[in-house]
């Protein structure tokens, strides 16, 4: 009789795993990005869009050759970084100041272009960018 | 009737579950600086004597918003502890079973309003939106002001029936009663296009679907969902009674305007039809 209860409660707690993932997520980064393939940016912030779904910051970074390169990197949604304290203005300060990036690379391939994860500005706060350091 | 009795014991249940504070470790609870937001005082009333549930609600027990931020409670993430009041999975009819099963990753993740921006509809703006609702409520009529796409409802509580001839609808056709001190939402006519929630869960043409609401304190809103849709389900589902908690803060306009997604998800789609 110990196994059926077993089996039972492992069958329950999985449905309640599959049921309540979806309760928490927005969608999934790691649909788009790899998680498996992330890696640090450093460059200067260049250009921010304040749009939805996405908010995308530009930098300006440097390749192993010295070859400036633009870089794109998709933000949570704007209302969750406006609530996490996180609003345009901070953005337009460090326009031309160097910027730190945890990111990962889109799955389909396209260049120059990831999801932020983590990001550090000149005052050294380590702020939340994205989903993709939460699925990690 | 039978619906009816169900609510008003369902609502004093409730009363007295959620007043009380998702329980958390009090060991650890002290090292976060985003806990879980109290009861607050006791539930503000229309001038009707009917409990007013107006006011920004946030999809979490912090009362502000808890994604992007450190120091979060995981109780304060949540709207409700699977161990406390658990949910049962949706029993799915097999040949719905089987078309879920049958969706890639990438299909899954396309068919997402939140990927698409498509409307999430009826009920799953209140089982998939992480964003803050605004409701407005005055005796007669509750509104229902999303900050995601920007999307709203009005829904008539002075006993107005459903439409004569309704039509397939975002958000259906709602209207509203009171069973007690909550207010019970009855929608039908549903657009298809929807999902109920962002794991491949469709319905059909013969959606049905409850809502409850109810305040048992000044800074918690309860809503539970029903759906009963018997083309696509053996049984119908009953979700576990959400928190919502209220914040002080202003609502947010979302228009999708720069998707980016659905482009690259399409790529993505297509090297995956290549087998690359």
């Amino acid at each position: 009789m110990k196994a059926p209860k077993v089996l039972g409660a492992a069958a329950i707690t999985a449905g309640l795993l599959l049921l309540a993932l979806p309760c928490f997520a927005h969608h999934s980064f790691a649909a788009e990005f790899d998680a498996n393939n992330c890696r640090e940016f450093t460059g200067i912030l260049t250009k921010i869009d304040w749009q939805n779904p996405h908010g995308y910051f530009y930098l300006d970074i440097k390749d192993s050759g010295g070859k400036v390169e633009s870089w794109s990197f998709q933000t949570y949604a704007l209302i969750t970084l406006k609530r996490a304290g996180v609003d345009r203005q901070f953005f337009v300060d460090n326009i031309g100041k160097e910027i730190w990036v945890k990111g990962c690379l889109a799955k389909n391939g396209r260049t120059n272009y990831a999801a932020a994860g983590l990001l550090k500005a000149p005052d050294g706060v380590l702020r939340q960018m994205g989903q993709l350091q939460d699925e990690r | 009737m039978k619906l009816l009795r169900y609510d008003v014991a369902c609502t004093a249940v409730l009363m007295l579950f959620f007043i009380l504070p998702l329980p958390t470790d009090a060991q650890t609870t002290e090292q976060y600086t985003i806990k879980v937001m109290p009861p607050g005082g006791p539930t503000p009333r229309l001038a009707d004597g009917h409990p007013d549930l107006s006011g920004l609600w946030l999809p979490n027990s912090a009362g502000q918003g808890v994604s992007g931020r450190y120091g979060v409670d995981p109780a304060a993430r949540r709207q409700f502890d699977p161990k406390m009041t658990p949910e049962e999975p949706p029993s799915f009819q097999s040949w719905a079973a089987a078309k879920i099963k049958a969706m890639t990753p990438t299909e899954l993740e396309l068919s997402k309003s939140s990927v698409n921006c498509m409307p999430r509809g009826v009920p799953a703006i209140w089982l998939q939106n992480p964003y803050g609702t605004m409701l407005v409520h005055k005796p007669g009529i509750f509104v229902q002001l999303f900050e995601v796409l920007n999307n709203f409802r009005v829904i008539p509580t002075d006993g107005s029936p459903h439409a004569k001839y309704p039509e397939p609808l975002f958000h259906g056709d709602s209207v509203g009663r009171w069973a007690g001190d909550t207010l019970v939402d009855d929608g039908i006519s549903f657009d298809e296009r929807t999902f109920i929630m962002p794991n491949g869960w469709f319905h059909s043409d013969e959606l049905h679907v409850i809502e409850r609401y109810s305040r048992p304190s000044m800074n918690y809103l309860i809503v539970q969902i029903t759906v009963d849709d018997p083309k696509v389900l053996t049984k119908p589902w009953t979700s576990a009674p959400r928190r919502w908690t209220l914040a002080n803060d202003k609502i947010n306009e979302f228009y999708c305007t720069n998707n980016h997604e659905l482009e690259e998800l399409e790529k993505l789609k297509g090297l995956e039809s290549q087998g690359k």
